[in-house]
């Protein structure tokens, strides 16, 4: 850490009188990959990455580098000066953040995750392995673990400073036809239930074997969390943000206090504690703020960073991406607000729909509705009157979720910890009228 | 840089390694991008590192850094072996290397004019103009124009005694307008989504794509697209043209045909392959008209080099010939289970701390003999579809839908008016297998993929995919939720 420091402090000094940001992360992670029972690919890599951003009277320019030495640094800045010195002035680029007071946030660094060897990582693996070939199926999937530091600091005075490490199971178990999946992350890896994800995706593989092939269309639809997850970080990051709201580009523009939702969708954005804590400042260093976006269906605010803020008038709610960014501030720490119940009484309170455990290859077709589509994944099931009836061939789904997220008719409790577009807290729910446009061979 | 690489080499000897590799890549890149008369982005990357692979006794290690002293890449090749050491507690046989010559080269891209030595600010001017151009059509809410230029340059030390230094340069631009008006956005891009056009070269790929040329006509495309009446629904026959080709033979040909995939080895993220080893040299994969090649030697082509990361030459194959699946994208560890004695050569890694893995090739569905005028003439009731947006396709590569830019409607053998969402869905096999027609070479252009995803941890590629337009009969079009 003292390292990171001076070295920013060296990058100032040869920014010779331009404002300069410095956005440096260090970096350890490894992960061990596993594929037919075996290890298949086992790596760790070791890294440093700066990124300069330089300002001087309406110029602007970044320097990417990842040597530190005085020869680099020196080199790197001086080329990012001489495009400075060459450019036209933009009279609207704003200039550095001043330092502003952080929240303490939530610990999420542990030492003994960060360093775990890779004889860990192959033991974990090995558990599943074992377990798979008991029961003649076949594992895949990765154990990983490692740690970051990530600092933003610029000539004005800013310094922050985040540390966390990470650790995570991801379990795929192929059962003749049958495939099963589930996965856990934590920045403690005593946290991560491994024998809970290997039961899971065992027992998924098996009840998924010969699926039977059912017609596309309109279904009930009980999403597990990282199925619901799937969804909702789409809905967040094409709604949500300034930039695509100050375009006119989301289905938020004119509809703010408006029921757009089920009222039993709820979700904020917050970094600084619950389930989804984070980075408590953005990547401009300055303080995030936790942000209701969505109160019993009603949209409630978008998120800004001191750009779009501007141009909307506003405050910035800390949510800067590096700078400059074409996407603008997205939700990164989306928390679902949870219901009662588990996934299995959702199961229960269903007379006919679909169970899903996992979409893949999801993408967006269309902004303003944020219509998507996408395939399910690992253990798709018909349910029948409050049953898991028979497993079914995957299927395709093509829909507008500003749409399908009017017809929640549950969310349970317990949500899980999901990466995905930074991080989000989901649980389980159930939706009326998903629609699936065609099916596939498996 | 071989001085250093040696120290990695030793280390792996030392141990008795079957096989151990060091890449020092120097990665040089540039970014420019314009928004609305604003630079959205100007970055400059220099990073050095490397990444060392070690083959102990049958299990794989691999570790990256980025200390250049010999003590760094030493530490970093020790690395890689303790970690081939605790592979070893789950393998089921030995991992074995097909086998291949030992080479001492230098290869570098073909280029005009280099793209770092043109000033910042006529590259700026440029993109500034662009952006006005777009935006004379007052329906134009968004106009984002950018370039990118990439040089890898790399020092590859095998122990079977190859020493390949290749300095590889890519470059690429385009323009978007997104026109904004009730609620609605159309978007239009040239030469097409995602950025725009990558090609394996210089400044010179960016003067042959004459932006300026295109930018008026791409707004006011933009604009007409939010007046254009809707895709219409159900089976018709359909012509993909533009970059949508790219895709169409990215997604349903290129990953399905990586062996590693194949064999079940990217089961855990990125899905397996409905093209199992099984149907090799038995398969249709479609009409007898559909001919894919890989290519590393192809021109211009992204994912063309004298060698890839596994230090195999580069070849020209095919993977689908006269519509029967022919080949497989293949490295020196997996060529063998179809009875390779040699790896076609497509194992690539992303910059120096990613391991190679096995990465599409460039990937080309030769020309027929038709002609788009032609194509058009055999539709009755069909859509003509150009440039995509967005893509999907199931985990074994046979469930896909694609949303392409803008759509024209073809009615008795004419194209008649524009129409906006364009969509369609197919099923791999029975898609090509529907091909049958095939516009000839003098329409046949290269498209650069400049984003591929793949492997845990993620890495990107990039590779061309060459193609003329091409008609599909009865496909699935027009599907919204």
């Amino acid at each position: 850490m003292k390292n990171l420091h001076n070295v920013c402090e060296k990058i100032f000094r040869l920014a010779k009188g331009a404002q300069c940001e410095v956005m440096a992360e260090a970096r350890d992670w490894a992960l061990t990959r596993f594929a037919e029972n075996v290890i298949s690919q086992n790596v760790a890599s070791s890294s440093l990455n700066l990124s300069v951003r330089l300002l001087d009277a309406g110029r602007t320019v970044k320097v990417n580098l990842n040597q530190a030495d005085d020869a680099s640094l020196k080199r790197g800045v001086a080329s990012g000066l001489e495009i400075l010195r060459h450019q036209k002035k933009d009279p609207n680029l704003l200039p550095l953040a001043k330092p502003r007071p952080l929240p303490p946030g939530k610990n999420l660094y542990d030492r003994e995750t960060a360093g775990l060897p890779p004889a860990w990582r192959a033991a974990r693996a090995g558990d599943l392995v074992r377990a798979c070939k008991k029961k003649k199926q076949t594992a895949c999937g990765t154990v990983e673990n490692g740690a970051s530091v990530l600092v933003i600091a610029n000539s004005l005075g800013l310094y922050a400073e985040h540390r966390e490490s990470y650790a995570a199971h991801s379990a795929t178990v192929r059962d003749r036809d049958g495939s099963g999946w589930a996965e856990r992350q934590s920045f403690d890896a005593r946290e991560i239930p491994f024998a809970l994800v290997n039961e899971t995706a065992m027992a998924k593989a098996a009840a998924s074997r010969a699926p039977r092939e059912i017609k596309p269309g309109k279904y009930t639809v009980v999403l597990e969390p990282h199925a619901a997850a799937g969804l909702l970080t789409f809905l967040g990051a094409y709604g949500f943000g300034g930039q695509l709201y100050n375009d006119g580009r989301s289905f938020v523009c004119g509809k703010l206090g408006k029921k757009l939702f089920s009222p039993l969708l709820s979700m904020e954005d917050n970094a600084l504690d619950g389930p989804c804590a984070g980075m408590v400042f953005d990547y401009e260093g300055q303080p995030r703020s936790r942000v209701t976006l969505v109160e019993n269906g009603t949209v409630k605010a978008v998120l800004h960073d001191r750009k779009t803020a501007k141009k909307a008038k506003t405050a910035s709610t800390g949510h800067a991406l590096p700078q400059p960014s074409f996407l603008g501030p997205i939700p990164l720490n989306l928390s679902i607000k949870p219901g009662q119940g588990t996934l299995e009484a959702l199961i229960k309170g269903t007379e006919r729909g679909i169970l899903v455990t996992q979409f893949h290859y999801t993408n967006l077709l269309r902004p303003q509705t944020v219509e998507m589509t996408g395939m399910t994944r690992n253990g798709t099931f018909m349910i029948e009157n409050g049953r898991i009836a028979y497993p079914i061939k995957n299927l395709r789904f093509t829909q507008s979720m500003v749409d399908a997220f009017t017809r929640v008719q549950a969310v349970a409790g317990a949500p899980l910890l999901i990466a995905e577009w930074g991080s989000i807290s989901c649980p389980a729910m159930r939706l009326d009228g998903f629609n699936f446009s065609s099916s596939t061979k498996f | 840089m071989f001085k250093l690489a040696a120290a990695a080499i030793e280390i792996a000897r030392k141990h008795r390694a079957e096989f151990g590799d060091i890449r020092i890549v120097e990665d040089r890149r540039q970014g420019l991008a314009v928004k609305n008369g604003e630079i959205a982005g100007l970055t400059d990357q220099v990073t050095l590192g490397y990444g060392v692979r070690v083959l102990y006794k049958g299990a794989w290690g691999f570790a990256s850094g980025s200390v250049m002293t010999e003590r760094g890449v030493a530490e970093t090749a020790q690395k890689a072996v303790a970690i081939a050491k605790a592979s070893r507690l789950l393998m089921a046989g030995r991992v074995r290397l097909a086998p291949e010559p030992a080479y001492q080269d230098f290869w570098q891209t073909p280029f005009l004019k280099d793209p770092f030595a043109v000033p910042v600010q006529q590259k700026l001017d440029l993109l500034l103009r662009l952006d006005a151009l777009m935006r004379r059509n007052k329906d134009v809410r968004i106009a984002s124009s950018e370039m990118r230029f990439i040089r890898e340059h790399q020092w590859h030390m095998t122990t079977d005694g190859s020493r390949i230094e290749q300095v590889l340069l890519s470059s690429g631009g385009g323009i978007t307008a997104t026109a904004v008006k009730n609620g609605e956005s159309q978007m239009r891009g040239y030469p097409c989504s995602h950025g725009g056009q990558t090609l394996g070269g210089g400044w010179e790929i960016i003067e042959a794509m004459d932006l300026a040329a295109h930018a008026e006509r791409v707004g006011d495309e933009a604009a007409a697209l939010l007046r254009a009446p809707a895709c219409p629904a159900g089976p018709r026959d359909l012509i993909i043209s533009g970059n949508q080709m790219a895709l169409q033979i990215h997604e349903s040909v290129g990953h399905a045909s990586e062996l590693d995939r194949v064999l079940g080895y990217e089961e855990s993220y990125a899905g397996s392959s409905f093209a199992t080893t099984e149907k090799y040299r038995k398969f249709r994969y479609g009409s007898p008209l559909v001919n894919l090649v890989a290519d590393a030697t192809l021109p211009g082509g992204l994912a063309t080099a004298g060698y890839d990361d596994d230090a195999v030459k580069a070849q020209r194959w095919h993977i689908v010939k006269d519509g029967i699946l022919s080949g497989y994208m293949t490295n020196r560890e997996f060529c063998g289970r179809i009875g390779m004695e040699r790896s076609w050569g497509s194992c690539r890694a992303d910059g120096y701390s990613n391991i190679p893995i096995t990465r599409i090739c460039n990937l080309s569905l030769m020309p027929g003999a038709s002609s788009t005028e032609e194509l058009v003439s055999g539709i009755r009731d069909g859509v003509m579809m150009e440039n995509n947006v967005s893509w999907s396709i199931d985990q074994r590569r046979l469930n896909f839908q694609f949303g392409c830019e803008i759509g024209w409607l073809i009615k008795n053998g004419k194209k008649t008016r524009m129409v906006k969402n364009p969509t369609y869905q197919g099923i791999t096999p029975e898609f090509w297998g529907s091909c049958d027609g095939i516009a000839g070479p003098d329409e046949w252009r290269l498209w650069g993929v400049a984003n591929c995803g793949k492997g845990q941890p993620g890495q990107t590629a990039m590779m061309c995919h060459g193609s003329s337009p091409a008609r599909f009969r009865k496909v699935k079009i027009g599907v919204h939720g």
